[in-house]
């Protein structure tokens, strides 16, 4: 039987930003529709919305015109809507079968033999009684459509299914999911990568800044028209001064960054190279999970990696830990603002601490000099305008805006000669972000140097002087940002290739 | 069929004075739970609570015997505070504590015929390094092989208390002893000095309140004790922060084992005043609870460790006066941990209830 899955008018808002706004769209069984956008485009809300995660604040959603309520997961599930996540729901300890059948309905002799029935069918080769931490990341999300498949889906929703898979995976998954959607399941696969779009779907809809944009066949799309819909043509507002000034002194040299990790979740650098002068923003654009939580703990010291070379003012700086690398001035400011460059549960000050150098005397001879510590806070308060003077305020109670104030200023009241941030305005609204642009301009017009990791293709090019992107550990070339437009990032970023 | 679902959600913020009241709770319950216990096995619950929890201190012998089994408590309970404050789970403490008593003990026998004033610091500071050099065992194997320190530190309980069984029987054992599997005893010098005549307290309890000081300066005032707390809570800003991991785990393992190690010389200078078999009542296991129990706060674990020591005076006294077995003392400690970390549970998460149809998913 044919399925028709309907979304109507969906809305969700969220503090500070709206994540779907006013979403229609429809589904046929027979085709494989993506749905295509950046990070923060209002994809993972909607599939949260059809899987019955979250609940929208308006719209409805229809199954052959049937109106559901999902209100739970298990409501999708009685509504025949598979989902397979990103990041695997399985317990590692118990083996395949066991997993399966624990929110089985059926005995196990007759969950076996339908198991085994899948398993002939579309020829997975998984054996059903070693436990799930022996299984590769490809096998781990076969056992995850597996248990959808038991359930004889109507709609499979696959959320960025290939980010842990190898090449060779990704080839078998794209087999599956054609099988499946022959036998009349409707799929819907959520990306950011151009080139899957267009090898696997047949309809794509193009999701921005929590709209739909656009709505096409793929056969008419080119990874080029893709991408600039993705991006979309934003054109920076208020540009910085571009630094070209070619006679500036070298800061920062890397030379040789690799990196290799045996858990899938992380990604492998490979032969990282670039370098930045004095007064210079270099932004390196990507979609996240490419490469740049990695990049960024090397360049922060947090991970040491061999053979590979740092060059910070013409020291040697690769064997140093981030507490070290601090002495040299340099500073960081994590994409994980409220467990990482601050803890919730300590007071203002005590996070202020964590940013301790010698010249602070924060700690003089071991001793804490609480004193010393709060008027430092008191001054970062105010001169980076956060909404409160009460240093013994716990930071959990800051918004995010206001926690990134104090992280950033924390990190510049030392008036370090390299800044590297990773998506310093994250989830802010539009007064943080404007604020935190106009700090990271101003720290470049007093000659010191920032390193941008970020996702929002705007704000690099908005900030840097100079543009590289990160897909899949690998760096682009560097580009001068007068010659780098949204569709070439939206394209770099991809996957694919320009010139 | 109609099923109740079980939510169960974060709080977001819990307040400091309920956190620190929780542990009243936990006792209270213990109590009733300790009522309930002696009532179904046929003793009026008040008479057997009074047995077990106010006849042991109502005269001046039976506090000194509170304070008694308080000062080991407490002093190794304040040592894992530094574990369990910065994330290390050190569970061997009874290992350490039977370590330290070992070295300590060896030097207690090296002058076994000689009296002198430097003999009682020899021995505390012997049982020190040895509780020290076995807590750094499994701090070794974690910072440099991966290895869980939860495992390592449990099992080394057991090899050290083989190693002692060793020595009390063979090297060690007392020349005049009948082969009784025990050693010589210690000389006077050797002998932490009574606070009391004809009480057996002693001047260990000022090792134990002197660390609590001690203890309370490193956690609050000093770079050391920031950044276990930093580390406690968050790992990530830790290693974020540049803070020297490794060294760190060494460092509050060396404090941890010191702490038991000296615990343990308390022990066999103090009461026992030579090596045997039984040194020790699981003291390093029961400071666990007295940990948790006092919320690894210094000033709170000289509280809990008189709350936990009266379990074991309690057991002892129902053993007397009901005829049942001492190892009650066991289970009214697990109670305590019980119902510490069911209120715990209570106070960190909250727990919704719904309705859901299992038949409908079958369709």
């Amino acid at each position: 039987m044919a399925t028709d899955l309907r979304i109507s008018n969906i809305s969700k808002i969220y503090p500070g930003c709206i994540a779907n706004d006013n979403v229609s769209l429809q589904f046929k069984s027979g085709k494989i529709y993506a749905l295509l956008g950046e990070n923060g485009a209002g994809k993972s809300t909607l599939v949260k919305i059809l899987s019955g995660v979250i609940s929208p604040d308006n719209g409805e959603v229809f199954l052959n015109e049937k109106n559901l309520k999902l209100s739970s997961p298990l409501d999708a599930k009685k509504n025949k809507i598979g989902m397979v996540f990103q990041h695997f729901n399985l317990f590692e300890t118990l083996s395949v079968f066991e997993n399966l059948s624990i929110d089985a309905t059926e005995d196990n002799k007759s969950l076996r033999v339908r198991i085994n029935e899948i398993l002939k069918k579309y020829n997975f080769s998984i054996n059903l009684d070693v436990p799930v931490l022996n299984l590769s990341a490809g096998q781990k999300q076969k056992v995850e459509i597996i248990r959808c498949l038991l359930r004889s889906p109507k709609v499979l929703i696959m959320d960025e299914p290939t980010s842990v898979l190898t090449e060779q995976e990704t080839e078998e998954l794209f087999i599956s999911l054609k099988k499946f959607c022959d036998e009349g399941i409707l799929i819907i696969y959520i990306t950011h990568k151009l080139k899957e779009v267009l090898s696997l779907c047949d309809e794509v809809a193009v999701m921005r800044k929590g709209k739909v944009v656009s709505v096409s066949q793929t056969q008419n799309e080119k990874v080029e028209t893709l991408a600039s819909k993705m991006v979309g043509q934003k054109l920076a507002k208020i540009k910085k001064k571009i630094n070209t000034s070619k006679n500036k002194d070298e800061i920062f040299k890397v030379k040789h960054l690799n990196f290799y990790s045996d858990d899938p979740f992380e990604t492998n650098l490979v032969n990282l190279n670039f370098s930045l002068k004095k007064g210079e923003c270099l932004g390196i654009a990507g979609i996240s999970g490419n490469g740049q939580n990695e990049l960024f703990q090397i360049l922060s010291g947090e991970i040491i990696t061999p053979n590979t070379s740092i060059i910070f003012r013409n020291k040697e700086i690769a064997k140093l830990n981030p507490k070290q690398r601090r002495e040299y001035l340099m500073a960081f400011s994590p994409e994980d603002r409220i467990s990482q460059a601050a803890v919730p549960e300590l007071k203002i000050y005590e996070n202020v601490a964590l940013n301790n150098f010698k010249s602070s005397n924060f700690f003089e001879k071991g001793l804490v000099n609480e004193r010393k510590i709060k008027e430092h806070s008191k001054k970062i308060l105010s001169d980076f305008s956060v909404n409160t003077d009460n240093v013994e305020l716990k930071s959990q109670f800051l918004s995010g805006g206001n926690l990134q104030k104090l992280i950033l200023g924390r990190e510049l009241i030392t008036a370090p000669e390299l800044l590297i941030c990773y998506n310093p305005t994250w989830g802010l609204d539009v007064g943080a972000i404007n604020y935190i642009h106009e700090t990271l301009i101003k720290i470049n017009d007093e000659e010191k140097s920032t390193i941008l990791i970020s996702t929002d293709t705007e704000e690099l090019l908005k900030l840097s002087d100079r543009i590289a992107v990160i897909y899949k550990g690998k760096l682009s070339k560097i580009m001068p940002s007068v010659e780098v437009t949204p569709e070439k990032l939206g394209i770099l970023m991809g996957g694919g290739s320009i010139d | 069929m109609e099923d109740l679902l079980i939510k169960i959600e974060k709080r977001n913020d819990v307040p400091t004075t309920l956190y620190f009241f929780t542990p009243f709770i936990a006792i209270i319950l213990t109590i009733i739970g300790g009522g309930i216990i002696f009532y179904t096995l046929g003793f009026n619950p008040i008479e057997a609570l009074k047995f077990y929890f106010i006849t042991p201190i109502s005269n001046l012998y039976g506090f000194s015997e509170l304070l008694l089994k308080a000062t080991p408590l407490c002093l190794i309970a304040i040592g894992l505070s530094f574990c369990f404050k910065s994330n290390n789970w050190n569970i061997g403490a009874e290992g350490q504590l039977t370590f330290g008593a070992i070295v300590g003990g060896g030097v207690a026998l090296l002058f076994y015929n000689q009296e002198g004033f430097y003999i009682l610091p020899l021995i505390i500071i012997g049982g020190a390094i040895g509780g020290m050099i076995f807590a750094l065992i499994p701090a070794i194997l974690k910072t440099y092989f991966n290895t869980n320190e939860i495992l390592v530190s449990l099992m080394l309980v057991y090899v050290s208390k083989l190693i002692l069984d060793y020595l009390v029987v063979g090297p060690w054992s007392n020349p005049e002893g009948f082969n009784f599997p025990e050693t010589r005893q210690f000389s006077d010098s050797a002998r932490m000095p009574l606070l009391f005549e004809g009480l057996r307290i002693h001047a260990g309890i000022f090792i134990s309140l002197a660390a609590v000081f001690v203890s309370w300066f490193v956690l609050y005032k000093t770079y050391l004790g920031f950044q276990i707390k930093v580390s406690g809570l968050s790992l990530k800003t830790a290693k974020y922060a540049g803070f020297k991991g490794k060294t760190m785990i060494l460092i509050v393992f060396m404090i941890s084992g010191a702490c038991a190690g000296m615990a343990g010389v308390g022990e066999i200078t103090g009461p026992i005043g030579q090596l045997h078999r039984m040194i020790s009542p699981d003291y390093g296991f029961t400071a666990i609870i007295v940990a948790f129990l006092g919320r690894l706060n210094p000033f709170g674990i000289i509280f809990a460790s008189l709350v936990v020591s009266l379990t074991y005076l309690g057991a002892e006294t129902a053993q007397i006066f009901l005829q049942i077995p001492q190892y009650t003392g066991q289970v009214f400690q697990g109670m305590i941990l019980f119902f510490l970390l069911a209120s715990d549970y209570l106070l960190f998460f909250k727990i919704k209830f719904q309705n859901f149809n299992k038949n409908e998913l079958r369709h």
